[in-house]
């Protein structure tokens, strides 16, 4: 999806930034850093970093030690960065992410859509997170909901059987059965 | 790995020294190029200065004030790099997700996916930002795990 993105928002001067949670990242994927993240990326396909970040960077240096960005901040200069260049976000598994960071989260993000509308917010995850980003996105937004196509299946048993290293141990039969069998096993879950 | 490389360019550059040749305070031996090793001395360094003991106390003692300016001198080229702009997103956040994106892209199959595409939801989200328009700015996708859900093309 990313990659669709970016090829096809190349064309358009658009900027992607990606996100993908993780159960065993939780602690470090903190909202601050996430936003941080996002912006990162936001800035990295700029021609030059804007004059509030680098601002803000040098006004935290002159703190012993120095200081780390803050949350209000990066999501105000999200907003910025967004209006000025269509921005489209992806956020995967954010089912995965701690609840207490999630909420400040999607707020984040919901605050970024009231400054900059136009930016395309793309959010994959479990069932259960479903009526959380309805509440928080009111109506804003739509759901999908993702299943295996029978297609997709055997498109991907076919891939992987073909990159198989022990091609001996297979036959016609055998891979007539696995491209049976798993498509039906799957299409029950 | 890295250390080993260090260490070994450390040497060879040790060797090039002619540490009785430095005189003069201003005179900045390569060796202090890298201060971090001074810091955390390996086995290898421990034998090097051990081979260079005599000659390099002899520098230091010739010259002592050198190695507190050669220091601070490094120590502000690793931490005030002059490229700013990296530092800069560096600082934002630690997180690098492009890393993660690498895996998926290689690990991915095909078109598997291509058919979130032509739905309708897909095709209002992705328009919409053409437009400009609030609505649908938020596409979701749920689905139980492993169905996939990273993995859409």
């Amino acid at each position: 999806m990313i990659d669709r993105l970016c090829d096809q928002a190349g064309g358009q001067n658009a900027a992607v930034a990606c996100f993908y949670f993780d159960f065993a990242a939780q602690k470090e994927q903190s909202p601050t850093s996430v936003l941080g993240s996002l912006l990162k990326q936001a800035v990295g396909g700029l021609e030059e970093v804007p004059g509030e970040l680098a601002t803000t960077y040098e006004n935290q240096k002159k703190v012993i030690g120095g200081r780390g960005p803050q949350l209000s901040g990066i999501v105000r200069m999200l907003q910025t960065t967004s209006s000025k260049k269509p921005t489209f976000i992806c956020i995967d598994a954010l089912d995965e992410c701690a609840a207490g960071y999630r909420v400040k989260i999607l707020d984040s993000l919901n605050q970024i859509l009231d400054k900059s509308p136009g930016t395309r917010v793309f959010v994959t995850g479990r069932a259960h997170i479903r009526p959380e980003i309805g509440r928080c996105f009111a109506g804003r937004a739509t759901s999908v909901s993702v299943s295996p196509k029978r297609d997709d299946i055997i498109t991907y048993l076919r891939t992987r059987l073909h990159e198989d290293t022990t091609p001996d141990a297979m036959d016609s039969s055998l891979e007539a059965a696995i491209l049976k069998k798993i498509p039906e096993d799957i299409s029950e879950m | 790995m890295l250390l080993g490389r260090t260490c070994t360019e450390l040497e060879s550059r040790l060797e090039e020294i002619d540490w009785t040749a430095h005189e003069t305070p201003q005179k900045t031996p390569p060796f202090f190029g890298l201060p971090v090793i001074l810091l955390s001395p390996s086995p290898i360094i421990h034998n090097i200065q051990n081979n260079k003991k005599q000659k390099m106390s002899q520098y230091f003692s010739n010259n002592e004030n050198s190695l507190n300016t050669v220091t601070t001198v490094n120590v502000s080229n690793n931490f005030t790099v002059a490229d700013n702009r990296s530092s800069i997103l560096a600082w934002l956040s630690p997180l690098e997700p492009r890393l993660r994106h690498q895996d998926v892209r290689a690990s991915r199959v095909g078109n598997i996916g291509e058919w979130l595409l032509q739905t309708k939801e897909f095709r209002s989200w992705y328009t919409g930002s053409e437009g400009g328009e609030s609505n649908n700015a938020v596409l979701f996708c749920y689905g139980n795990p492993g169905v996939g859900k990273t993995f859409i093309r």
